[in-house]
């Protein structure tokens, strides 16, 4: 017999052996690893991300409500420092009211002076 | 020679990994408890081996097996096994660990002598702990690919196309490191007869 095939005769007794001498985790490892398992199980799964586009229409209504809110506060806030501001802008030179109607059969002026 | 390692494969009739881990993602606790029991001691088995330490063993298998309950809702069936997955995991951690360490002797196996003595002997007289010792010394000397390949196929039981995907090498490349490692193997041994306290039988 070869020195090789007694070599490797040689080398597949200790694979043998490396393989009935397996490294074993602790039971206290295994234990706490189950604990980690079941632990993780327990915890609601979280909640599925929102979709881009819905996202943006969240957005979007939040700037359009923020916008009007802060144009309405804007002109309490106008009307109570300067009032003769807008005294010069509504009520200056032809004050004429103008109504238009474009409801067929509508007579706007009848119902003005009821 | 030809090994007798058996390929890991499941039991007939059992659940599959992957479908645990999706009852697991769905809150069956139970699922992965049976996942830890399977896959745990495979996992464990090669980190100790390939660190030498029981510590850092179970850091790195404690750290798989976060990532794997991290992606069991994102889980698709069919894509992959959930073993080669998980050992690929743990491999890339190990070598992670070995790079820092730094301190792995890489023994130019080239410049170790021949034998002198026929090694099949001396190993005849040792018991199988002294055996399992004498290989796991001789397996650190090994650059990091090759005692990867040789204990995934001589020890742990992996066929070649499992060792491949599990690495994401060719086939061929898998059979090359493994023939490579096993001859580097029996230098080592030779080289190291006396660090390992055989016996001169020369």
């Amino acid at each position: 017999m070869t020195g090789n095939s007694r070599d490797d005769i040689a080398l597949e007794t200790l694979f043998a052996a490396g393989r009935s001498e397996r490294p074993v985790p602790s039971g206290e490892f295994l234990e706490r690893l189950a604990a980690s398992a079941d632990a993780g199980a327990a915890r609601p799964a979280p909640a599925p991300a929102a979709r881009p586009v819905l996202r943006l229409a969240w957005l979007g209504r939040a700037f359009a409500a923020s916008g009007l809110s802060g144009a309405a506060a804007l002109g309490v806030w106008i009307g109570f420092v300067m009032p003769e501001t807008i005294d010069a802008l509504t009520l200056e030179g032809d004050d004429t009211v103008a109504l238009a109607t474009f409801l067929p059969g509508t007579d706007l002026e009848a119902i003005l002076n009821e | 020679m030809e090994d007798n390692a058996t390929p890991v494969a499941p039991h007939a009739g059992e659940v599959p990994d992957a479908a645990l881990l999706v009852g697991y993602a769905n809150g069956d606790a139970k699922a992965g408890r049976q996942l830890v029991a399977r896959l745990v001691p495979k996992l464990f088995g090669y980190a100790a081996r390939a660190l030498g330490d029981h510590g850092e063993a179970e850091d790195v298998v404690q750290e798989t097996m976060l990532r794997l309950w991290k992606i069991a809702p994102d889980w698709r069936q069919g894509e992959a096994k959930v073993s080669t997955w998980a050992y690929r995991v743990t491999i890339n951690l190990c070598t992670d660990r070995l790079r820092q360490r730094r301190t792995r002797p890489q023994v130019a196996i080239d410049s170790v002598a021949e034998p002198a003595a026929d090694l099949a002997s001396v190993v005849e007289h040792m018991t199988a702990r002294q055996r399992s010792e004498t290989l796991d010394a001789a397996l650190s000397v090994l650059p990091d690919r090759q005692r990867q390949a040789v204990v995934m196929r001589h020890l742990e039981g992996f066929s070649n196309p499992e060792i491949a995907e599990i690495m994401d090498i060719g086939v061929e490349a898998v059979e090359s490191l493994t023939a490579r490692g096993k001859r580097a193997l029996k230098k080592a041994l030779h080289g190291k007869r006396e660090e390992l306290g055989f016996e001169d039988d020369r």
